[in-house]
């Protein structure tokens, strides 16, 4: 499964906020499928061909998107999912005390610009057959931004 | 830092622009210290581990709204003949300064949203005028401090809160709200050295007269009705002083009894739900329970300021003044209030750091403009005092254009970084001018 930083490879990175979100922000969203990748106006210009064909490889067959969606509209950045998450338990030292987790650490998703994004879906334990019961992200989240499947 | 050396930076893929690690947010009283800044150049370009909250700050949006942009104010603005007109800096200065000198009873009100070297000049600016000087949260902190003087209360780091404390009750207070990270980096979530499990080690509850996202995880969430504050704090301080609760009894006030009792080490946040009551006997009663029962276990009584400066605010007027409260420098002595000022008495106000029109209620706001109240508004962005103001005075955003200090809601003192560059000056320097026009008029 592709994760967000293999599908920022694809995005201008130019963060012009012509689709109205950050070019991170779409990636996750990309990877939500909740928007496609037509909907970035940069790719359509003649210097990034092909660019959206790559995007639609990266992202495999809709089926195998796994459970997890995030609302950004509900998000407002608290970020408990981040620290409730069972994977930041024992792999951030950062999410353990509460902070957001570094660049350096591997992390299933954390906040930016004041929204979850997810990183490396693959990470999420509920894909670990024994842990699949986790709902912990969902469970805790004020909002409700955030909806398991 | 992360810079690509080849020339065509923008379209290049491994420009990512200058990285700022472990920021300080100066977006509430939490003051986050994680923060990771991405600038290209003047702009902020990503933000993480931050809370809408802070990203109104960073990206000049509305709170909660991130995608509605506030109006930034570019240049400085006097009123003149009923028309607001583009200004240099001086001449609005000069204006500043000839409205607030001729006044009888100046105010200065807000500051709580500003930095401290800002308060410290405010300070000196009012004492220079003979102004009073009022803190936008004095409803909600002067009682808070005139309580824990009064039952000599401790305060603690919010680190030793997130390790020691495992009972922690929210009262009138919804930090989802006010200090969104509040609950994950130090009150509920956070795992610390005592509390190793984080929320699996504490117990929370919320008390509030409406239904909030505490309840999410609260397992204890005791609703009252407005009124009902002083009953239940007396009647759980009679259950935990080993009498029966006096009548009338409110739903709830056992399990709240109960849950307090439990606690090896607990702590009480207060909002500003609080102040909405009658606060100055709500905070009495509170710091009278929290002082009993520190006879059994270590209690805290906190306010949650949702202001990222507030705290500094009251550290500046303890210090100087001795007293948290609203100084006076009008009547000859200094007189500290601890109610908030009655605006009919003003003829002049100068606000920063706040967006006094926003809170005051309506009946108040049409006298200010029917008595044509003259208000210099110093502010980044464009608000409702802005609307009304008759000098504009446009300021940096302290802790993103401007370096500032801030003091975080426990006390502690953190250097808040410039990140970009602006061409607007910092608040502090405003005031800092307008304290020197007006000592040459003089």
């Amino acid at each position: 499964m592709a994760t967000a930083e293999e599908l920022l490879e694809f995005l201008p990175g130019t963060d012009c906020r012509q689709c109205g979100v950050s070019c991170a922000e779409f990636a996750g969203l990309l990877l939500a499928r909740e928007r496609p990748p037509e909907d970035c106006p940069v790719l359509h210009e003649p210097d990034y061909a092909g660019f959206i064909e790559a995007l639609h490889e990266l992202l495999g067959p809709l089926t195998a998107a796994a459970g997890m969606r995030v609302d950004p509209e509900k998000c407002n950045g608290c970020g408990i999912c981040v620290a409730m998450c069972e994977f930041h338990l024992g792999n951030c030292d950062a999410a353990r005390l509460g902070k957001g987790p570094r660049p350096q650490d591997q992390m299933v998703f954390h906040v930016v610009n004041g929204t979850v994004v997810v990183v490396r879906q693959e990470l999420c334990t509920r894909l670990v057959q024994a842990a699949e019961k986790c709902s912990k992200c969902a469970q805790y989240c004020p909002t409700e931004a955030i909806e398991l499947f | 830092m992360v810079v690509c050396l080849c020339l065509n930076q923008v379209r290049c893929k491994q420009y990512v622009g200058d990285r700022h690690e472990s920021i300080i947010c100066p977006g509430c009283g939490c003051l986050c210290d994680d923060l990771d800044v991405t600038v290209d150049g003047d702009r902020i370009v990503e933000v993480s581990n931050v809370c809408l909250w802070g990203v109104s700050r960073f990206f000049h949006a509305k709170k909660f709204h991130p995608k509605k942009e506030r109006h930034r104010l570019r240049e400085p603005q006097v009123r003149h003949q009923g028309r607001r007109e583009t200004a240099t800096y001086e001449a609005a200065l000069a204006e500043a300064a000839q409205v607030l000198s001729r006044a009888r009873r100046p105010l200065i009100y807000g500051l709580t949203n500003s930095g401290s070297w800002a308060q410290e000049a405010a300070l000196k600016l009012a004492r220079s005028l003979g102004a009073r000087l009022e803190p936008a949260d004095l409803a909600f902190k002067a009682p808070y401090y005139q309580s824990i003087q009064e039952h000599g209360l401790a305060w603690a780091p919010l680190e030793v809160i997130r390790d020691e404390a495992d009972t922690v009750l929210f009262w009138g207070a919804n930090p989802i709200h006010s200090a969104p990270r509040h609950v994950v980096r130090y009150a509920v979530f956070a795992r610390g050295r005592f509390t190793e499990r984080g929320i699996e080690d504490r117990q929370a509850a919320a008390v509030d007269i409406y239904p909030t996202e505490l309840a999410r995880f609260c397992p204890l969430f005791i609703q009252i009705n407005p009124g009902q504050e002083v009953d239940l704090v007396a009647g759980v301080a009679a259950i935990l002083a080993g009498e029966p609760p006096p009548d009338p009894v409110v739903r709830g006030t056992r399990r709240l009894a109960k849950f307090l009792a439990q606690a090896a080490c607990g702590v009480i946040f207060c909002g500003r739900g609080v102040s909405y009551g009658p606060a100055l006997e709500l905070f009495d009663r509170l710091a009278r329970l929290v002082a009993l029962l520190n006879q059994q276990a270590r209690y805290f009584l906190f306010p949650l300021s949702s202001d990222f400066n507030s705290n500094g605010l009251y550290h500046l007027l303890l210090n100087e003044m001795g007293r948290a409260g609203a100084p006076d420098f009008g009547t000859g002595e200094v007189v500290t209030h601890y109610t908030p000022v009655d605006f009919r008495e003003v003829d002049a106000v100068l606000v920063a750091g706040a967006d006094l029109l926003w809170f005051l209620p309506e009946e108040q706001v049409e006298d200010l403009k029917r008595r044509r109240v003259p208000i210099v508004a110093l502010s980044p962005f464009a608000n409702r005092t802005t609307g009304q103001a008759a000098v504009i005075l446009p300021t940096a955003l302290a802790g993103i254009e401007a370096a500032e200090v801030a003091y975080r809601m426990d006390g502690l003192p953190l250097v808040l970084k410039q990140l970009v560059d602006s061409v607007l000056p910092p608040d502090h320097q405003v005031l800092t001018d307008l304290h020197r026009m007006i000592g040459a008029q003089d």
